[in-house]
């Protein structure tokens, strides 16, 4: 037993609630990136970001339910409420389940909140759902409380890769025989003053749009957003009847052990070759990549590098894009929200493209299906995530028929 | 000042555990009214947080009833002016 099914999907983000509103942004090739909205009253000079406007948090808890509820598990219940009504497991599935959700930043909206009261405002005590609102692992407890799991359930973190670390853990679980299923995932709210500050003073966000692999780009833009799968074995799901989406056929992680914000295309290759053996593959096998592209100087010809590394001459015919360019970067989610993305792509037989594209850049030789959606029927893809620290995790994914 | 501490509460019960004011009376007890170690905790930083007050560990281990954080607070203001 190697392949694991996809069965469920959950998606939020700026390009919309839910899965189907985020797949017709995706397939057209619509980006969501906007001015920056929430802090015209501050000193910030962050100008875009990819905020999730449409999201009402009270059309989806109760009063006295948001007190707990951080923005970012919010919207990681929002994902994985979805994800496990489109699997449709029963409350009695789900009960021996895991459950791995990745952030990389965890609960900063409580943290500024507290912060601000006590060293700006000047009071002598802070909410008493500080800690359970604003751990790291808040968004754990909360998935596995609000659906009743009640397997292993945790937190990961490995910044920008912690999705796809998070549902290569559950992976491995599955494979271990340690759960028959899990929902796996990621939900980051990066929009708080402190932390977008934080960003700031990193002199790595765009001015302007992200443009992946482009001459011109000048950035990553940050963007707010969850994605969650639902994971089983090919055994469980099919005894269950369950809808099949595609099949995770192989996971790759790595680490550069090199420099904590610049990437190095040896330890990214490292990730994919692990993931493409895991997945018993050819690099000849593989159509398309859903790939890290973040837009910054830095990033996109490493990962080109990388891609051209492992894949030698296979490189040409590759479709290689970054949907980053329309949800922007959403941190701990991407990896989740970006294999989502690239599982719709095999079903639907259209690669989502990398948007607001002008010109390749230096070092960026790749076919990164600039501004247009290809119509074109792929039976095996990979998503990459590569994240600040050299934390790398790839996963394969073939179409299920 | 009493009416308006048991006002403060029976807003702050009330938004906590959805139920309406005129529901919840001075001899409510709160574990009849569903109120967790979690929530009176809350429930008791609305009003620390209002008037000022300081409410001590052990004084939280006994409350049972609406009124007794009314009355509770109340001595607490009361030696806070003394």
């Amino acid at each position: 037993m190697k392949g694991i099914a996809v069965t469920g999907l959950g998606c939020i983000s700026a390009l919309g609630g839910n899965v189907e509103e985020n797949w017709a942004a995706l397939s057209t090739g619509r980006s969501a990136i906007g001015h920056l909205q929430g802090f015209e009253e501050t000193d910030l000079k962050v100008a875009t970001a990819a905020q999730a406007k449409d999201f009402v948090p009270e059309s989806h808890f109760q009063a006295a339910q948001l007190g707990l509820l951080d923005r970012h598990s919010q919207l990681a219940l929002v994902a994985a409420r979805e994800a496990v009504e489109d699997a449709g497991l029963s409350p009695e599935q789900l009960k021996p389940m895991a459950a791995v959700v990745g952030t990389g930043c965890g609960g900063k909206e409580t943290d500024e909140l507290t912060y601000q009261r006590l060293y700006r405002d000047g009071k002598p005590r802070v909410h008493p759902f500080t800690i359970p609102r604003g751990m790291p692992s808040a968004a754990s407890s909360q998935v596995s409380m609000q659906l009743g799991i009640q397997g292993p359930c945790f937190t990961l973190a490995s910044a920008c890769a912690s999705a796809n670390h998070a549902i290569a853990q559950a992976v491995l679980m599955i494979r271990a025989g340690i759960v028959d299923a899990a929902i796996a995932g990621g939900a980051d709210a990066p929009f708080t003053y402190g932390l977008l500050k934080s960003w700031e003073a990193l002199r790595v966000l765009s001015p302007e749009t992200c443009r992946p692999f482009s001459a011109d780009r000048k950035g990553l833009v940050l963007g707010e957003g969850a994605g969650m799968v639902i994971l089983e074995s090919l055994e469980h799901a099919q005894a269950r009847g369950a809808h099949i989406y595609a099949i995770l056929s192989g996971i790759g992680m790595s680490a550069d052990a090199a420099h904590i914000t610049d990437p190095a295309s040896e330890g990214a290759a490292r990730a994919i070759q692990a993931a493409l053996a895991d997945a018993r593959k050819d690099p000849g096998e593989i159509d398309y990549i859903n790939a890290h592209g973040t837009g910054t100087l830095l990033n996109d010809p490493s990962e080109t590098r990388a891609i051209h590394a492992v894949f030698g001459r296979d490189a040409e015919r590759l479709l290689v894009s970054s949907t980053k360019s329309m949800h922007g970067h959403t941190l701990g989610a991407a990896g989740a929200i970006e294999l989502i993305a690239t599982v719709k792509a095999l079903q639907e037989g259209v690669i989502p493209p990398t948007a607001n594209f002008t010109a390749p850049g230096e070092g960026c030789d790749l076919n990164y299906v600039p501004n247009e959606p290809a119509r074109v029927s792929c039976k095996s893809a990979m998503s990459n995530s590569f994240a600040f620290g050299g934390l790398n995790a790839v996963l394969v994914v073939d179409r299920f028929d | 000042m009493k009416r308006d501490i048991e006002q403060t509460l029976k807003e702050s019960i009330a938004r906590l555990k959805m139920l309406s004011v005129e529901e919840i009376n001075l001899d409510s007890r709160l574990d009849e009214l569903g109120i967790s170690s979690l929530d009176s905790i809350s429930l008791v930083f609305d009003i620390e947080d209002k008037y000022g007050v300081e409410v001590p560990n052990e004084a939280l281990k006994k409350l049972q009833t609406v009124r007794d954080i009314v009355e509770g607070v109340e001595r607490l203001l009361a030696t806070q002016k003394a």
